[in-house]
Parts: structure tokens; sequence; C-alpha cells
């Protein structure tokens, strides 16, 4: 029996995407933003500012000046970069709650999904990709499906995994078979409910590549080849572990061989310590609760 | 105590005390070494084959590879009083995504360069749980050298 008709009706109970994520989306590669549309966006979360700072000055970004204030992030990081930050923390709220059909970690996803990001921001810099805002921002949201389809998941994994080992099938056509849906399909969903922006909504539907529509758009494969790599890097995997297709043509169409995979993984590795500053953001849903009360 | 080893990162030992664990190991591989009498172990955990890659690179952080990173493993382990002759050697890891096999192959570039390593120096692996596609996590136990592989949804498996 399909569970499509009862998934999608837990889509009716979506949460509006948070305001802050969503503004900031809308200022991806404005080639100007001023500091006075920087304030209008931030000033829906009054948290998101000690966020920006916290991860300004963290090691990261390796500022030899100390940042107090929005203008001087803007001034010293750049507005890319600013955006980048103002979306994770922006984003962080879709992600306080476990996602145990996937991950065993509380914060597993948001974790793969800040991972998945740097991945991607990381391997459009090597490929001399102009959007590297869109690749950070299509990475940290490629999964948002899992949110949705975790708790189906999370009863019929045993099902899921064997049809993956018996039928070597990559997980999310297993996850079809089983649910009658994939979490890059609800995921592509969710965009439309949300009204991303078209890309956006293309990136996380086919981040598995499974249709030929994949390979009409550079954005998309390389969310999938950025997606790939932090599973081979290894920290903070799934319990779906590493069983997606690994596509050649991808690695061609980028003229990227074996050995550069081996390098942008040193230099994801190399940085990821200071990276882990951003894995902070999300917060524990209860703790908030808990201040909300007290 | 637990002892955590991270990516491209090293842990030894003869503190009876100490459990080293090293979680999600993808494509890295993890080398747990242990000597039961002199009760010396080891746990690296390597993310990939080779030091050419970027030479100054593996002089910063010589765990990051498996030719840097193995030797270091071993000598640290005999400076502690270990012996080359009684060590016990397991390894996980190495895993890989599904498809052929010529490409994302770096698992399998791990586990090559571990066994070319091996064989030149003479070490046998006493056993080993390693490619697929399962995340693996390893532990090492330094009161008794048992070495468990964990993966998620499934019991720990002693090697
Ligand atoms: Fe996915
Ligand atoms: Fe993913």
């Amino acid at each position: 029996m399909s569970l499509i008709p009862q998934i999608l009706r837990s889509l009716k109970h979506l949460p509006p995407f948070p305001v802050v994520a969503q503004r900031a989306l809308t200022l991806v590669n404005q080639p100007e933003v001023s500091i006075e549309e920087l304030v209008e966006v931030v000033k829906f979360d009054p948290g998101i500012t000690a966020n920006i700072l916290r991860i300004s000055n963290s090691a990261y970004f390796g500022l030899r000046r100390e940042i107090h204030s929005l203008h001087q992030a803007l001034l010293l990081l750049g507005t890319q970069e600013l955006l980048k930050i103002i979306i994770a923390s922006g984003a962080t709220r879709l992600f306080a709650n476990g996602t145990p059909g996937y991950f065993q970690e509380h914060h597993g996803l948001w974790r793969h999904s800040i991972s998945c990001a740097l991945m991607a921001d990381l391997l459009a810099r090597e490929l001399a990709a102009t959007e590297r805002t869109t690749a950070f921002t299509a990475g940290l949201l490629h999964d948002i499906g899992k949110i949705v389809l975790s708790l189906y998941v999370e009863q019929k994994f045993s099902q899921i995994m064997a049809v993956v080992e018996k039928r070597g099938l990559p997980f999310q056509q297993a996850e079809k078979l089983v649910l009658g849906i994939s979490h890059a399909e609800v995921g592509g969903e969710m965009a439309r409910i949300w009204d991303f922006p078209n890309r956006l909504r293309l990136v996380i539907h086919y981040h598995h590549l499974d249709r030929p529509e994949a390979f009409s758009d550079d954005m998309v494969l390389l969310i999938y080849l950025a997606d790939l790599l932090v599973m081979m890097f290894g920290q903070d995997l799934g319990n779906e572990g590493l069983a997606y297709d690994g596509f050649p043509q991808v690695l061609h169409h980028f003229n990227l061989r074996e050995r550069d995979l081996e390098r942008l993984l040193m230099h994801f590795g190399s940085s990821w310590g200071e990276a882990k500053v951003f894995f902070g953001l999300v917060g524990d849903g209860h703790a908030v609760q808990r201040a909300h009360r007290g | 105590m637990t002892v955590v080893v991270g990516v491209a990162d090293m842990k030894v030992s003869n503190q009876a005390s100490h459990l080293l664990v090293t979680h999600a190991l993808g494509s890295c591989i993890g080398v747990a070494v242990y000597d039961p009498q002199a009760r010396v172990g080891g746990l690296l955990h390597y993310m990939l084959p080779d030091s050419s890659l970027d030479p100054a690179r593996a002089a910063e952080n010589p765990y990051m590879f498996a030719d840097t990173g193995i030797p270091r493993l071993f000598r640290e382990c005999y400076a502690l009083g270990a012996s080359k002759a009684r060590l016990k050697v397991k390894v996980a890891g190495g895993g890989q995504v599904l498809g052929g096999e010529e490409h994302f192959q770096i698992g399998r570039r791990n586990y090559a360069a571990l066994r070319r390593i091996f064989l030149r120096n003479n070490v046998l692996v006493d056993n080993e749980e390693v490619g697929g596609a399962k995340p693996r996590t390893m532990f090492l136990d330094l009161a008794s050298g048992r070495v468990w592989v964990k993966v998620i949804g499934q019991n720990l498996v002693e090697l």
C-alpha cells in the first residue's frame, strides 16, 4: 500500500519557511547589497546577529580583526560570504528536530546539510563556478525532504535497506519502492510549497540524478557530487551509509579525475575542525522551549 | 574513558582504562594495532592513500595519508614498548558508493595502499571489515585489545 496520500497530507502542516532565510535568498547573486538591505533581512530574528558575529569571528574565517557589527562583517567578509552565514543561521529552525529515520544523532541532518553546503562551496570554487552562494544554499537544503519523510522511513527502514541490499538499488529508489516517494521528491514538493527559486527546487528534487532532467543543470550535478564527497568523507554519515549511485559521467562532465576528488577531500578535511563552528548554530529545540517558558 | 580519534587523526595509549573510538569511517580507513604483552595499542583514522598528493600537508598532518600515517602508528606503539612480532592488526572502513570499479574509488585505493605498505613490511592483518556501503564506527579496548565494529542498526561485531 502506498503511503503517498499520508505523506502528502503531512506536507499540508508544513510550517512556513523561516523568513530570514527566505529574504536572504532573494539577495543571493545580486551584484550589490547594501547594509540597509541586510538589516532589513536580519531584523526578523533578534538572535541572529549574535550568531553572525560568532561565526564571522571564528577561526574558520581567520580574520585578524574582531568583528563587532553587521556592518563590519559586511565589509570584511563581503556580501556573499555574509549571506551564507545568514542563510545557514536563518534555516536552523527547520533542522531543530531529530530525523531518526536517517540519522542516529539528533542533529545529524543539520550536520550533514552544513557539510554538504561547505563542500558545495569548495567544489564551486574548484570548478570556478560563479554562483558559490547558490551552491552553498542548495547544499544546505538538498535533503530537506528527510525532515518530513523521517517518520515513515523510520517505520520501514529495514524493509528499505533489504531492497537496497537484495536488488542493489540506491537508497532513494528503495525509498520510492517501499514508501511510494523518495526524500528528494518530497523535498521538491516542499520547495514548491515554499516557493523557492525554480533552480533550487530542481536541485532538491533531482539531487540523486534519478531522471534525465537532472543532467540539464550544472548546479544539480555539483550538489550531487558534493553530497557524494561528504558521504565518502564519512563524518555524520546517515543510517543508509554510502548506498547511492556513483555516476562517472558527472566526473567527465566537470573534467574531474580521481586525484581531484582526493584533493577536494583533503581540503575539506583540513578545514573540517574550524568548519564545525557552523554546527553550533542549531540549538536544542527543547532548550528553546524551556527558555520561552522560563 | 573514551578517547575519540578524529578524521585524519591517531591515538596510541598504554592506559588500560582507555577505549579508543573512531566514528563514521566512510571511505576512510581505521587501523587498530595492539600488543597484548606490553598492553600498548593505537588507532589511526586516515583519509587518503598517498601523501604525494600534497607533501607539505602530510608534513603538517601525517595522519591524513596511509603512507605517512601507518608508519607513525607503528613507531609510536614501539616507543611505548610494543613489539612488531606481537602486534595484532585489525582494519575497518574503505567504504564505497554503489557502481563500477573505476570511479569514486578512494575507499578501494585507501585499502590497496594499506595492503602495499603491509606487504613491504611483512605485516599481517589479523582481521578486517572493509568495502561496501555501510557506515562503520571502530573501537579498540586498551585493557583487552579487543576490537569492535559497529554498523548503525546492527549489533556490535568483534574483529
Ligand atoms: Fe539525498
Ligand atoms: Fe545528502
